[in-house]
Formats: C-alpha cells, sequence, structure tokens
C-alpha cells in the first residue's frame, strides 16, 4: 500500500474506494489535515465541474456571486434543501407532461438529458424505465408532505459504487487491511420488503441482489413477491396533500392506475401469507446461513416480533451481517425492541448506519456509538432556523449538512431535516481519526411536535394498503 | 409543567370576579422555557361551574338597557392608555405572540368601539334579534296554536383563538348578549386579554350579575385533570372552539347528548381578482394596493388573509406578463405597509422559505419577488395551478395562479374556505351562488378581507343564535287546536284484534 498523498486529488474525488485501497480501515485513519486538504481541493474541482453541467446550482451561484469555493463554509449558501428534488409542478405528472419533467430533472443533473425520448410515456415508472434505458441515470424517488415525490438523479455508478462501499463496511474489521474472503463475501440476501419496485429505497433491491449475489435469484429472499408502484405512492402523496387542502372529494384517479385496482387489491390480500411462507423459507432453507439483511429499525423489529411469535428464533449464522437505522421517525417501538431483534438473528452484531437519501452512502456506527464519516463527505453543523454553519470546533448541535464529493451525477450539497451533534475535537476512543456524527440524532419536525406524515421506507407496507384501501373505496 | 421557575407573568384565574393568583405552576411552550405561570387548575376546576343552573335567574332579572350600560361602561374602561390590566396583557402578549409589538397595540385600540351601545345593539338586533333576547315573541300557527319563543342563554365554555384581542372581546361581547353564563379557557398565544376584560368588567360592574357569570383561566389545552371534569353536560351545555385542528380534535371526544359543540374551524381564504384589474395603470395600483391589504394585515396570521390569487389574466405571454407585473406591484405594495398593519414576519416559516428559494430557482414554472430577506413574497404561476405547497402560505407569502376562464376559479375554493376577496364587484355577483357551493362562506370586496364586521354570519353559522337555547311556550286551545284525544274518540276505532 502506497501512502495516500501521493495519489492525486482526481482519484480522490472519482474512486476513493481505491484511493483507500478498498480498505474500510484507511478511510477512517487518513490524517484531519491530510483529508481536510484533499477534501478543500476537491470540492473546488467539483463545484467548477457542476457550476458547468448542473444548470440550476449555475443559476444559484451565479445570483449569489459565487465562483469559487475557498474554504469549506464556502459552499453552505450553495447547498440544497429538500424542496430542490421536488420542486417541479406536480401537475406535470397528472397530465403526463413527461417531456417538462425530463427538462426539469435536466437541470438538476450533470448529464444531458434533452435527447430523452418520452413519446407516449404512461406513467412515472415509465418515464423513470426510459431514463434508465436512455442514459446513466439510475433516478431514486421518495414520497413527501406536498403531493410530489422527491425525485434524486442517481447514476447506474453511483449504485454501484454504493454497493461495494456497503460490502467494505459490513465485512470489514476496522484496524485490519480487508482479506479476500472479506472482499469477496458469500451470502444469501434477506430483503423484508416488496421484492422490487421503482420507488425509493426498494430500487435498492435490484442494487444488493447485483452488488451481493451477483444477481442470483436462489440467494435473494424478498419478504414479498411483486413490487410497489412509483405511481400508487404519488397517488398517496396527492391524497394527503388534498387531504390538507380540503379537495379529497376532487382528487382524481388516473385511468391507467384505476384500471389496476384488482391486481393492487390481490397484491394486498397475498400479504398475510407470503408473511408464514417467508417464515417457512427462513427455517427451513436458510437456518444457520450466513445472510445480509437490511431495513429500519421499525421494519426489523416487526419481522423479528412476528418470527419469535412463530417460535423461530436465533435463525442466521453468527457472522452474517445486519444493517438497521433510520432513527425512530415518530413511530413508538417498546424499549426492549433490540433485544426482539437480537433473539430473533441470532447474530453476532448489528450494524447501524446514518445518512439520507442525497448522499452516496452510509456513515456506520463505531463500537461506541458515533456516526464517523465517510472521508468524501464533508459534514457542517448549522445554525437550525438561519442555516450559517456554526464553528468547526467544540461540541455543536444544530442542523446536519453535507457537501458530498462522491456525487457527480448531481450537486453534493444537502441540508437535512436533522439536529445532530458533532465533538470536532473529538478523538474518537474507537481509534476511528474520523469527524463523528453523535449517537442521537433526531428529526425537526419530531422535536417540534409536528406531525410529519412523510412516507419513508420503513412505511412502504402501511402505505402501499393505505393507497389501496382508498381505491377499495372508490367507484372506479 | 411543575417547575417553579421564575416565569414572565402570571396568569391569574378570573372566577366570576375574584382574581386568584395562589397555586401558581409554570407553562412551558414550543421552545420550552417557561413563559408564565397560573394556578393549578385541578385545583379549582370545581369552582369553575355554576353549582345549579337555576343560578342564571339573575341574568333574567337585568334588562337589556342595563346590559347596554354595562357594556358601553366597559368599553370606555377598555382605554389602551389608562388600563393597567390591559397594559399588562400587552406585555405579556409580547413574550406569547407572534406578533411584534405595534400590531399587538393597535389590537387593543379596536377594544372600546366593540362594546359601543350603537355596535352591541346593532349585533344583538341582527344576529338573535332583540324581541327574542328580552321577552317571549308570539306567533300563531296555521293549525291555531299560539307560540311564544324566546332566546334563553346557556352555558357555555369557548377556548377562542389567541391571534390578537378582538376574539376575546367577541366572545364576552356575545356571551353578555345572549345572558350566557361563561368559561373562557385562555389561549397561550394571548393569554391575558380575555382576563384583562374580566377584570375591567369587574371593576366597572362589581358583584354584576354579568361579572358573577364569567370566568377566565388558563390550562393546557388536553389537560384531563381539568377537562374530564368541567366538559360535562351538568356543567356546560355548548363548547365554542376557535382555531386549530389539535384544539378541536381534543373537545370531540367531549361531545355528547346534551353537550353540543360550535366550530369555528381552522380555515383558509382565497382572492379572485377579474380582467378589469389591468385596464388601466391607476386601476392596476388600486388593485395591487388591495391584495396587499388582504395577504399582509396582522402578517398572514389569521383566517381571512389572502394566500393563494386567482387572476383572470389568461395564460398566453400577454396574460403572464400582466400576472407577473401584478405580483411585483403587490409585492412592492406588501413591504410598504405600515408596521401597526403589516411587518416581515418575526417567526419566518422556515420549509416555506426554502419552497420558495427552490421556486426560484425553477424560474420555467414560478417567478418570485421578494422573499430573500425572509420579508414576504409573492410568488407567481407561470401557469393555471397553484404552488404544490401552497397550505403553507403563511409569513406574507402568496402565490398569483393566472387563469383562462372564469369556471377556473371555483377551484380557489374547497371544503376549508372562509374568505373570498373578489374584484371587481361584478365578478363577484357574477361568482356569489356558485362559490358558496364549493366551500366559500364570505365574498368580500378585495382590500377587505382582514375588516370584519361583529354583526353578521361567522364561518356560515351564526354563532351568537347557536349559543343560546331556542324556548318555545305553546297555548293550545281545544276548541281551536283538534286535540289528540278527541281524535281517537271521534274515529271509534275497532280495538279488538282480529280473528
Amino acid at each position: 500500500m502506497s501512502a495516500p498523498t501521493t495519489k492525486s486529488v482526481t482519484q480522490f474525488m472519482d474512486d476513493p474506494i481505491n484511493f483507500f485501497g478498498q480498505s474500510y480501515t484507511q478511510m477512517h485513519t487518513i490524517a484531519r489535515a491530510e483529508l481536510e486538504e484533499l477534501q478543500r481541493e476537491a470540492i473546488g474541482i467539483r463545484f467548477q465541474q457542476h457550476h458547468q453541467s448542473i444548470e440550476m446550482l449555475r443559476k444559484l451561484a451565479d445570483r449569489l456571486g459565487i465562483t469559487e469555493l475557498g474554504q469549506f463554509n464556502d459552499v453552505v449558501p450553495l447547498m440544497f434543501s429538500h424542496t430542490a428534488f421536488k420542486s417541479y409542478p406536480s401537475a406535470l405528472i397528472d397530465k403526463k407532461r413527461f417531456d417538462l419533467m425530463t427538462k426539469w430533472l435536466d437541470k438538476l443533473t450533470s448529464y444531458d438529458l434533452l435527447s430523452v425520448d418520452t413519446q407516449g410515456c404512461n406513467s412515472i415508472d415509465d418515464w423513470i424505465d426510459r431514463l434508465d434505458e436512455q442514459t446513466p441515470l439510475q433516478v431514486i424517488t421518495s414520497s413527501g408532505t406536498t403531493g410530489t415525490l422527491s425525485i434524486l438523479p442517481k447514476d447506474k455508478r453511483g449504485a454501484v459504487e454504493g454497493m461495494v462501499l456497503w460490502k467494505i463496511c459490513l465485512f470489514q474489521t476496522f484496524g485490519q487491511e480487508p482479506t479476500d474472503n472479506e472482499l469477496n463475501p458469500s451470502v444469501d440476501v434477506i430483503w423484508p420488503n416488496f421484492a422490487s419496485g421503482k420507488l425509493g429505497h426498494l430500487r435498492i433491491a435490484d442494487m444488493i441482489k447485483n452488488g451481493f449475489t451477483g444477481g442470483d435469484e436462489s440467494k435473494f429472499h424478498p419478504l414479498y413477491s411483486g413490487s410497489v408502484e412509483t405511481d400508487l405512492m404519488f397517488l398517496v402523496s396527492k391524497m394527503r396533500a388534498a387531504a390538507s387542502r380540503g379537495e379529497l372529494d376532487r382528487l382524481e384517479i388516473d385511468p391507467a392506475l384505476a384500471a389496476r385496482k384488482d391486481e393492487f387489491i390481490a397484491v394486498q390480500l397475498r400479504q398475510p401469507q407470503e408473511l408464514d411462507a417467508f417464515f417457512v423459507e427462513i427455517t427451513e432453507k436458510l437456518r444457520g446461513k450466513r445472510v445480509f439483511m437490511i431495513g429500519t429499525y421499525h421494519l426489523m423489529y416487526d419481522i423479528a416480533k412476528a418470527g419469535l411469535e412463530r417460535g423461530v428464533k436465533n435463525v442466521f449464522a453468527k457472522d452474517s451481517a445486519i444493517l438497521t437505522g433510520g432513527g425512530m421517525k415518530g413511530v413508538a417501538l417498546p424499549a426492549d425492541f433490540m433485544d426482539v431483534i437480537t433473539e430473533f438473528l441470532g447474530v453476532d452484531k448489528i450494524q447501524v448506519g446514518y445518512g439520507f437519501s442525497e448522499s452516496s452512502t452510509f456513515h456506520w456506527a463505531c463500537e461506541e456509538g458515533r456516526y464517523h464519516v465517510m472521508p468524501w463527505v464533508i459534514p457542517f453543523i448549522l445554525d437550525p432556523d438561519t442555516s450559517e454553519p456554526l464553528p468547526r470546533t467544540g461540541r455543536q448541535t444544530g442542523r446536519a449538512a453535507v457537501y458530498d464529493i462522491l456525487l457527480r451525477a448531481h450537486w453534493g450539497g444537502v441540508i437535512s431535516g436533522d439536529e445532530v451533534t458533532i465533538d470536532w475535537d473529538l478523538q474518537c476512543p474507537c481509534g476511528r481519526a474520523s469527524v463523528a456524527f453523535e449517537r442521537d440524532i433526531i428529526r425537526y419536525s419530531e422535536k417540534q411536535g409536528v406531525e410529519d406524515d412523510r412516507i419513508t421506507c420503513a412505511a412502504t407496507q402501511e402505505v402501499h394498503n393505505e393507497a389501496i384501501d382508498f381505491m377499495k373505496g372508490l367507484d372506479l | 409543567m411543575t417547575r417553579a421557575v421564575s416565569a414572565a407573568y402570571t396568569v391569574p384565574l378570573f372566577l366570576r370576579g375574584e382574581v386568584i393568583a395562589d397555586d401558581l405552576v409554570s407553562f412551558g411552550t414550543r421552545d420550552g422555557a417557561a413563559r408564565f405561570q397560573a394556578p393549578d387548575m385541578a385545583k379549582y376546576v370545581e369552582r369553575l361551574p355554576l353549582k345549579s343552573p337555576g343560578e342564571m335567574a339573575d341574568l333574567y332579572d337585568v334588562s337589556f338597557d342595563e346590559i347596554l350600560d354595562v357594556l358601553e361602561a366597559l368599553g370606555e374602561a377598555l382605554d389602551f392608555d389608562s388600563n393597567t390590566h390591559l397594559q399588562e396583557a400587552y406585555e405579556a402578549s409580547l413574550v406569547a405572540n407572534v406578533l411584534p409589538a405595534e400590531m399587538m397595540r393597535n389590537s387593543y385600540h379596536v377594544l372600546r368601539p366593540i362594546f359601543s351601545r350603537q355596535n352591541v345593539l346593532e349585533v344583538a338586533d341582527t344576529q338573535v334579534g332583540l324581541d327574542y333576547l328580552n321577552g317571549w315573541v308570539p306567533q300563531q300557527l296555521s293549525d291555531g296554536r299560539q307560540l311564544r319563543v324566546r332566546a334563553f342563554g346557556s352555558r357555555v365554555l369557548h377556548i377562542p383563538a389567541g391571534n390578537g384581542g378582538l376574539v376575546s372581546a367577541v366572545t364576552i361581547l356575545r356571551s353578555v348578549i345572549a345572558r350566557c353564563d361563561t368559561i373562557i379557557k385562555a389561549p397561550s398565544n394571548d393569554p391575558l386579554t380575555a382576563i384583562a376584560i374580566a377584570r375591567t368588567l369587574a371593576d366597572v360592574a362589581p358583584n354584576h350579575p354579568i361579572t358573577k357569570h364569567l370566568a377566565v383561566g388558563y390550562w393546557k389545552g388536553g389537560d384531563l385533570a381539568v377537562e374530564e371534569v368541567l366538559y360535562r353536560p351538568q356543567h356546560i351545555e355548548k363548547i365554542v372552539a376557535w382555531g386549530g385542528l389539535a384544539s378541536v380534535k381534543h373537545v370531540t371526544r367531549y361531545i355528547q347528548p346534551g353537550l353540543e359543540l360550535i366550530a369555528l374551524d381552522p380555515k383558509r381564504s382565497a382572492t379572485i381578482i377579474g380582467a378589469e384589474a389591468f385596464a388601466d395603470e391607476a386601476t392596476l395600483r388600486d388593485v395591487a394596493q388591495r391584495a396587499a391589504i388582504d395577504i399582509g394585515v396582522a402578517n398572514q396570521e389569521g383566517c381571512a388573509n389572502a394566500r393563494v390569487i386567482y387572476v383572470l389574466s389568461g395564460t398566453d405571454d400577454p396574460g403572464l406578463a400582466n400576472a407577473n407585473k401584478l405580483g411585483q406591484m403587490i409585492y412592492r405594495e406588501l413591504i410598504a405597509l405600515p408596521p401597526f398593519i403589516s411587518t416581515p414576519p418575526l417567526y419566518p416559516d422556515r420549509d416555506l422559505f426554502e419552497h420558495l428559494e427552490t421556486s426560484r430557482m425553477t424560474d420555467d414554472f414560478y417567478r418570485v419577488f421578494g422573499g430573500e430577506q425572509r420579508e414576504g413574497a409573492i410568488v407567481v404561476s407561470q401557469f393555471d395551478e397553484p404552488v404544490d405547497y401552497s397550505p403553507m402560505l403563511s409569513s406574507r407569502v402568496a402565490n398569483i395562479v393566472p387563469v383562462d376562464t372564469i369556471d377556473q376559479v371555483t377551484r380557489a375554493v374547497n371544503a376549508y374556505s372562509q374568505t373570498i376577496g373578489i374584484y371587481p364587484e361584478s365578478l363577484k355577483r357574477q361568482l356569489r351562488d356558485i362559490l358558496p357551493l364549493f366551500g366559500a362562506q364570505r365574498l368580500t370586496s378585495l382590500g377587505y378581507a382582514c375588516s370584519v364586521a361583529v354583526a353578521m354570519p361567522q364561518d356560515a353559522i351564526e354563532p351568537i343564535r347557536r349559543m343560546c337555547k331556542w324556548i318555545v311556550d305553546e297555548e293550545c286551545d281545544p276548541g281551536v287546536v283538534v286535540p289528540l284525544w278527541r281524535l281517537s274518540q271521534r274515529r271509534d276505532p275497532d280495538l279488538t284484534p282480529a280473528g
């Protein structure tokens, strides 16, 4: 292994995995001063690239008179809030103006989308398919409160890198250089969700399947067969928005979606049997096997509880990789929820990650419970109201924001809705040299007691049912 | 809640003439800091309601003329410059309320005319009818019976909104007119105004029945120790609940036979502007000024404020140019409003301004005027749909939506609508028979949305009539009204079972 300093900033920002020799340990032992120098140089270069190629960023920078980035804090006024990725009028989807949707998305990505053919495009999923086929993009959607879906222009290259990174973080041990076995682990994947779908985190299903099993369907074990339609989720968002406006009576359902009502209801009716079948498969085929399983606390708890109720426990091999997280997001879990999950899984360790959809990857929790920030991500703590950056010294609590150098397809500066704490001067006893978010993270919306009705991946199944129940009640 | 820390001020309990400031507990607010202290209502809740409804009899010994005298004296004593209770309420509201000082002070200047003889008479006569309030109103029905109808007061609990002192004053005015026994749960964002009015009433009319039938205090909305004891049909007959969904939802669980809810629900208002606005420069400026007032009054905190503004400008290029020009002019008028009417919001909604900044970058679809200092803004849609975040519009941010035809403006109105400000009058007349079907409750001239009178229905109901119990005294002369017993004799039915 050669010292990172001799390598170029280009490799650091475009191929950090190999820059750090595919080693989780190297990623978290690079000296802070050295890393910050690399980051400062990289952020300046990425800004110039994206200023050229992303119209939305260029407009903002030009309006603010920002032509270059010297210090970390220079990027803060250029950060996007979550609203940027849902700033299209939702009427465009109702009216099936996917040509204009493409034009809108073109201004948010570094790729040129103007030659995309959307002729005859009939649904969001259809449009996403077109983008998949005709561009380097692999967009991720998620639903929000204002009747629109966020549409993140992620790319295929990032998806592949993301899975490599997950494996690095899941299977390697900090302090030890990776073995061949750790770099190429053989596992079955447990996916406690719908098998596929273009919507949000369901898209990860395919990425995991390819990244962890090489696309081997026999090693991929979803809870439910079938997929969740993005268009159905858009309907749920619209329903919520219509309800908040007092206009539920005027909600119009796309006839193409309405025509498939019975199909959706069948999916819903199948769920209890599929849940039973899932546990049979786990106990009969996968007992004692090494697996990778991912899900939010809420999802993990539900599965574990259902398993224990069926007398299923200690199911997987001790060296299985389990990834959870996602915050509590307004879901009340019993105090012993982690014991329930542990008893069911029977594995040695359960790993926890923190991140948000806009970022390139999660930040993994160490033995001390701190989320260590990956080296190509620059964290910021902002004043929660004014978004002014707080000092990068001492212990600071405020709104989390990050600049993610690895993001090439879209602008990497985002402001979150989370309250976080960073102790900037701390050298974590775990041995990692990197900056870390402290364990306690809470959404500001929860803190203020505001009802947060964002549809998260944790609620996918419930929300799916909510939409179908609504359609059942309609004379379609 | 029970932290005995130094609170900014005390909200005493006004109990039928007696002012109690003992057994104090502290109350925090959204940022967790203790803002005020008030008597622990769990200790006093048994004393809040009347012991017996019969105790309301003394209200009927009071003539309406005497009511007018007392209210007039109350109004005269509600002089902000000399009334220490009001000054104290004002100081408290500076801590508790989101509105700036000039505006809060101004809201106390409107109290006095509310209680003027002329206003009270107009409200009483048009909103109930003096005859019904003061005696039995006779009427003969076609079957010959003599009816006499009288409006009696009831035992009412009020949960008023806290935006401005006006709501507390109107609450007391309505209750006194209807000869109600009144308990007011003071709002946390204006905890002292109702108490200040009550204490002033006790100063001008000590031991008067009107004073003895008024109680005002604070407890936290949803406090079961208070509400489960008080919200029962044996103590109160009606609950008048204003404002937020949460507060109304708290109350609905107590609604049962014998305890009725009069809901003055959370509402939103809209604006419709006809193509006539663009007739000439002077007209456009007038329209912009009127619209700016409807948006800006009391910083758009009220239900009557303008938010989404439909404009019949058309959506072709000249139409959009007109809509954008109007947007820019409204913005200029908005920020020029004097501080006692409107200011930049003290606590701008961060999420809303994030959406606004994003709209600014999405200039294919939106044009944004102002907002960079979170001082207020106008977003002009460049097509015929409102912004997706329209339910969030507040902090002096409004959305202009250009439309091509009059059919499209009904979209401005829905189940949550209250006031629709319309320009010009001819357009209002054209729309007034159709908009109520969609939910509009009040149609008014552009520029008057927040200029609200008391002598008219509110939220599509007549609150004072609802607060009354409408009692019937029938007199039936068997020689005129055919009695049922004679009906059965005359028919001489065969009551023996068949077979």
